[in-house]
């Protein structure tokens, strides 16, 4: 498979090496910046190469760069390629029995303007005065040219407009593939939750991510054009624009965003738990329209970003009526969860693991987020340390532990060989109770009061108290960094001595264990499935009875029933397909 | 607790003092604000639905990993009507009580105090003052004497607010250059600095005592060290500081500095 396959398997392996390398790179500027809040200024171990004046103790300068491009590379860089290029480009087309996605050329041409991009970003480091250092969220005036005049701001703005390109070429790509590549008799009613979240997710791609990039066009022309969209006060000239505007572009579509980030991983949540408790989803159809409301729901709250914005009362209690409203259908779908786990067979794989540890970040991410949804208790919670540990907890933790739900679930089907099932369990693990460590640190020091993106939060008499629990909680961000070894080493050694897999370890139905190799040659399929049922068919009696497994393959002929109407019907139409392909 | 001002008459010698012996970790920081109880008990009971629901959730999936974990029969349904509607109605009650609860309280403490700007501007006794955020100060603007704002007699402090203790203070609040976020954390009172337009909030301090403003927008390089100082004084002792900073200032007052006269005529509500 060379770097110019237009083969789906081939794009997601390169947004898996990509994406995990900036992974480890917004990881490490994480421990940086942890670093800074445990020991202000103190010289940070193994950075004194890149930062020499200061013998690599971080300086404010450095240190706003530090965290805004750990916010930038972790979202655009990390996890959306993750997520999407990597587990979706390679599962969707396998999941819904398709050959590739609908437009091959464009999912290629979008890993390659994702890589520009990221060659942008990593460029910045490198010029005069440094990367971006306007927060991730980069507010104007702050980040025009006025305040922050470096090369770097500009190359990492082109750099996320960049990645944004790129999200919606896969997010259109996944849309079109989904609404017309499904294989014969793969109804909407039998998609795997998987591809419903990657569904809805993409839909979100499509319709938002152009909203970020019109803000940051806009913000573009500010720095370098003259314009004066987002200036105001004491930089315009002239009449001026309004910055408030910009906060309610970026916000319209960083609050889709964060459910763009989240939903590929409750699909996945959705299907694991199914799989592994070796029945069917409880409420299937509840917890894919459950999904569709959150995600119709999603561009209707982002003001609660904005409630300290000085908004009208009128914006302001709509945003929080909407705000609230949007947990009604994450309960149902988490309440969903437990009920598919009772009266199951419950596994505990390594993706098990790693599913029932995303319900647990992201239940408590969610559940910490209620008081940040209405204004009045948002008032002291806002803008500290307590937002950051709730969106952590859902967006970091819980994407983080489902992209590794899904890498440990396909991982024998990409490369065809097994990790090694002892040291995955280490890995997910560890890494849950220590994401509980850090973000729960977090939550604790931001509802003592401890404001986001200080230098030095303890300039603050009111939160010099805070020290030593600071320092606990960078203790366990340094161990979940070491805990990630784990994983490198699994990954390594598997992929140089693992054992072979077989053919479907884990003993499921979905398409792509069941009528694919591992991993899958060119075109997916000897031959096009024709689907007979859903994707959890587990523990159903007659199966069984007749072939005494617990499982059947979403294609697999039952004999006996072969010849009632719905499979007919899907094997009628399977001519009519084939003779188009 | 935080140390009042001892010497009255002498304000100066007092310092911010939130760290007390008995700070804890895990506690909002101390409330010297008259209203900010409201929403301390608002998010007690947050907590206590949070905790509720986290003990729930999690020991639900905790008892059913245990009990089904590779039991020897699964059922094989996807739940029935029964169950499905007890999971809509499990979540719709919980919904209606948790967001019910928040949504009303909320609304309460919006209603009578937050957005009830009719507070300071029908008490006689109400102070107004003027802030301009810069990069990385707070310029704050008192009328004077004359209760005129950009007038000779206007009192101007840096990163030094003070407030007379037990009346409502009324602030307006603008941004010079960058995005800043004016927070008095002790009085739970948050709101954008923004280049352009005005934005205005209030606050009563319950007692007397020094306390710190912080910055809680990124607003650059220094934005750390964007603290500023309030002290909440006796209704007699912020009247003579007042009286002999207006002396001060018409004496200092500069026609020509433009610059100086930042300030504006007092916005209606």
């Amino acid at each position: 498979m060379s770097l110019l396959s237009l083969d789906h398997k081939a794009v997601a392996r390169r947004y898996l090496w990509s994406g995990l390398g900036f992974l480890l790179l917004g990881g490490l500027l994480a421990l940086a910046i942890r670093w800074q809040w445990a020991w202000p200024g103190r010289s940070v171990p193994g950075l004194a190469w890149a930062l020499p004046e200061s013998h690599g103790a971080l300086t404010p300068p450095t240190y706003t760069a530090v965290f805004t491009m750990h916010g930038l590379v972790m979202i655009f860089f990390a996890v959306t390629p993750l997520l999407f290029g990597a587990l979706g480009h390679f599962v969707l087309p396998l999941a819904i029995g398709a050959r590739g996605l609908a437009f091959p050329r464009l999912s290629a041409l979008g890993y390659w303007v994702y890589a520009l991009g990221g060659v942008l970003m990593l460029a910045s480091f490198a010029v005069r005065l440094g990367p971006a250092s306007a927060g991730w969220t980069a507010y104007p005036p702050l980040s025009t040219s006025a305040f922050t005049p470096g090369l770097g701001q500009t190359l990492v703005t082109v750099a996320v407009l960049c990645a944004g390109t790129s999200a919606f070429t896969y997010g259109l790509n996944f849309v079109v593939t989904v609404a017309r590549c499904r294989a014969p008799g793969m109804t909407w009613g039998r998609l795997p939750l998987t591809v419903w979240g990657l569904f809805f997710a993409s839909v979100l791609n499509v319709v938002f991510v152009p909203v970020l990039a019109a803000a940051t066009v806009l913000l573009l022309m500010d720095r370098l054009l003259g314009t004066q969209f987002f200036i105001a006060g004491a930089a315009a000239v002239g009449g001026g624009g309004d910055p408030v505007v910009y906060q309610h572009l970026f916000w319209l579509f960083g609050h889709p965003e964060v459910y763009i980030l989240i939903l590929p991983a409750w699909g996945m949540v959705g299907d694991l738990v199914a799989f592994f408790s070796r029945k069917p989803a409880h409420g299937y159809r509840l917890t894919a329209g459950a999904m569709g409301t959150v995600s119709a729901l999603s561009g209707l709250v982002y003001a609660h970003h904005l409630f300290t914005s000085g908004m009208s009362p009128l914006l302001g209690r709509t945003f929080m009526v909407l705000t609230l409203l949007i947990s009604l259908p994450a309960e149902v779908m988490f309440l969903n969860w437990l009920m598919t786990l009772w009266r199951g067979s419950v596994r505990l794989t390594s993706p098990m693991l790693a599913a029932l540890a995303t319900m647990v970040v992201f239940g408590l991410g969610g559940i910490t987020g209620l008081a940040l949804g209405a204004v009045a208790t948002d008032v002291p919670l806002h803008g500290t340390l307590w937002v950051v540990g709730h969106f952590h907890l859902t967006m970091g933790a819980a994407s983080f532990l489902g992209l590794f739900a899904g890498l440990y679930f396909w991982f024998p089907k990409m490369f065809g060989r097994a990790l090694h099932e002892g040291l995955a369990k280490v890995h997910v693990l560890s890494s849950a109770v220590l994401f509980l460590g850090v973000f729960g640190g977090q939550l604790a020091a931001g509802y003592a009061g401890q404001l986001r993106r200080l230098y030095d939060p303890y300039q603050y008499t009111y939160l010099k108290h805070l020290l030593p629990l600071n320092q606990w909680t960078t203790v366990c961000a340094f161990l979940l960094g070491a805990a990630q070894v784990v994983f490198v080493v699994n990954l390594v050694w598997t992929l140089r001595r693992g054992r072979a897999a077989e053919a479907n370890p884990w003993q499921v139905g979905t398409l792509e264990w069941t009528c694919a190799s591992s991993p899958p040659g060119e075109g997916n399929f000897t031959q096009v499935p024709v689907v007979l049922r859903g994707p959890h068919a587990l523990s159903q009696p007659e199966v069984l009875e007749q072939l005494g497994r617990d499982w059947i393959g979403q294609a697999e002929v039952l004999p006996g029933v072969a010849r009632e109407g719905a499979g007919e019907e899907a094997l009628a139409t399977v001519s009519t397909v084939r003779s188009v392909t | 607790m935080s140390t009042s001002v001892e010497e009255k008459s002498q304000p100066s010698s007092d310092t911010p003092t939130s760290t007390s012996t008995s700070a804890r970790t895990l506690a909002l920081p101390e409330d010297a604000s008259v209203d900010g109880h409201r929403i301390d008990a608002l998010l007690g009971w947050s907590h206590r639905f949070e905790a509720g629901m986290a003990a729930l959730a999690l020991g639900w999936m905790v008892v059913a990993v245990w009990r089904f974990r590779g039991s020897k029969r699964a059922a094989s349904d996807g739940g029935t009507k029964r169950s499905r509607a007890w999971v809509l109605g499990l979540a719709l009650s919980t919904f209606l009580v948790v967001d019910g609860a928040l949504l009303v309280g909320s609304e309460g403490y919006l209603r009578d105090v937050l957005w009830n700007l009719d507070v300071p501007a029908k008490d006689p006794r109400t102070v107004r003052i003027e802030i301009n955020a810069h990069q990385w100060s707070w310029e704050a603007r008192y009328a004077g004497e004359d209760g005129r704002f950009n007038t000779p007699d206007d009192v101007v402090t840096w990163n030094d607010l003070r407030v007379p203790a037990g009346v409502p203070v009324w602030v307006q609040l603008v941004s010079t250059d960058v995005v800043h976020g004016f927070s008095l954390p002790n009085f739970r009172v948050k709101l954008d600095a923004i280049p352009g337009r005005v934005n205005q909030t209030w606050f009563r301090a319950a007692r007397e005592g020094a306390w710190e403003v912080a910055c809680y927008q990124h607003c650059g390089t220094s934005h750390y060290r964007m603290r500023g100082e309030l002290r909440a004084l006796s209704a007699e002792a912020y009247a003579a500081w007042l009286r002999e900073a207006g002396r001060q200032a018409v004496q200092a007052y500069d026609v020509d500095d433009s610059a100086a006269h930042w300030g504006w005529e007092w916005k209606a509500p």
